[in-house]
């Protein structure tokens, strides 16, 4: 497997917020991967960290084959990056952006840039400034589509847009990504819009990758166990218990890890496995945090 | 079409979009000679990973349900009448086999799941 970003032991204490404390990602190239977390996790200084925007302070960092942050200026020509906050200079109308944008990047298409502006709606003469929300992260995406880039790099791109919005960025994201090979890292906490999207996830909290795996890895394996005749486990479980309760005479065991074949450990050392509960993303995301929290 | 595809789901989304097809090939609702939606649409209009749509189609090819022509699109092949028969079969079976299972966690008895059932039957009269 090839990686369009990886990193090793990457560390940065920011001024303000938690430490970005021994980091390794690895973004498998033509991924779509989710990057799940808090607000205030360090998803942010993370991507600015990957992009050479932040220098880091030790560990290492490579995208798209770059050394980062040495390699920033040649990374940033092939990726297409929507930061959290817009950077757009209010002053200038929409196509004096698109030109503007369109001179640093080679692989720039007008002719799709201009299909693009014909599907979100936005007018060539409206000045930046004058932009709502929603046609301000519209133009966002269409800067990064636009320039055919090998990476993108989307920091909360639907965040604050209504849902007809969000519903055009994603379709034009997708659309991108049906027809060109390109890897993308979209940092979120819209669980859901993540789950539809993304075939890898990674979850961080407070500075620390609690997980990265294939979304549906992550999915299948994360399970509430209801249990009777508990104090008879006695082996050691071959999955990963993140959290207890008490329930109807038994318990209910979060676990992470799980298979199908496991239920062989009840079988063989005691304790009856009465069901297995599946959760959505969004479920085990919280349960995921509340055990990583509970355990810190 | 897709309108009940759900990510939540445990069912991965590429099985639950090779199902739904399957089971339109099987009723007819797909002809044979007709296109798939292209990936790209597909993926744009669910707002999923076209990697799923991708590995939705292959699934289906893999059992000789479509096939893919590089650069024109995916497009539903003639199936013999006894495969759509056992197809809309496993279909039954798969919705019985939720049915039955759902009931069971309600504590619905087999001889009320019965009646229950051929109540809805008898009030669809085809």
């Amino acid at each position: 497997m090839t990686f369009a970003i990886e990193t090793s032991g990457l560390q940065f204490r920011p001024g303000r917020g938690f430490e970005i404390s021994n980091l390794n990602m690895h973004v498998p190239s033509g991924a779509l991967y989710g990057f799940l977390g808090p607000n205030g996790a360090g998803k942010t200084t993370t991507i600015r960290l990957l992009l050479g925007l932040t220098p880091k302070q030790s560990g290492s960092i490579t995208v798209l084959g770059r050394s980062m942050p040495g390699g920033s200026v040649d990374v940033m020509a092939r990726t297409g990056y929507v930061p959290e906050r817009p950077h757009l200079y209010p002053t200038l109308s929409v196509d004096e952006t698109l030109r503007l944008h369109s001179a640093f990047h080679v692989r720039w298409d007008s002719a799709w840039a201009d299909e693009l502006k014909r599907q979100f709606s936005l007018v060539g003469e409206r000045r930046v400034a004058s932009l709502s929300k929603g046609e301000t992260g519209k133009l966002m995406m269409l800067l990064a589509l636009a320039q055919q880039p090998e990476l993108l790099v989307l920091d909360e791109p639907t965040d604050g847009l209504d849902p007809v919005v969000r519903r055009d960025v994603l379709e034009a994201l997708l659309g991108y990504v049906s027809s060109h090979s390109a890897t993308v890292l979209i940092s979120s906490h819209l669980v859901h819009e993540l789950e539809r999207i993304c075939d890898w996830i990674a979850v961080m909290d407070r500075g620390r990758m609690v997980a990265e795996l294939p979304m549906q890895e992550f999915k299948d394996g994360i399970k509430r166990l209801v249990i009777a005749d508990v104090a008879r486990t006695t082996k050691e479980p071959p999955f990963t218990v993140l959290a207890r309760k008490q329930s109807n005479g038994g318990e209910q065991w979060l676990v992470r890890g799980w298979t199908n074949g496991m239920r062989d450990y009840f079988a063989h050392s005691g304790g009856t496995l009465r069901e297995v509960i599946d959760l959505d993303l969004e479920e085990g995301f919280v349960e995921l945090l509340r055990s990583f929290r509970g355990a810190a | 079409m897709f309108d009940k595809i759900d990510p939540r789901s445990p069912t991965p989304l590429y099985a639950q979009i090779s199902t739904r097809l399957r089971v339109a090939i099987a009723a007819g609702e797909l002809l044979p000679g007709e296109a798939l939606p292209s990936v790209r649409h597909l993926a744009s209009q669910l707002r999923i990973n076209p990697a799923t749509v991708v590995q939705a189609y292959r699934a289906l090819e893999a059992e000789g349900l479509v096939s893919t022509r590089q650069g024109a699109g995916t497009f539903v092949l003639d199936v013999p009448a006894e495969r759509k028969t056992t197809e809309r079969s496993v279909e039954a079976r798969r919705l019985v086999r939720d049915m039955v299972a759902e009931a069971g966690r309600l504590g619905i008895s087999a001889t009320e799941l019965r009646d229950a059932v051929d109540h809805e039957l008898n009030g669809r009269k085809e």
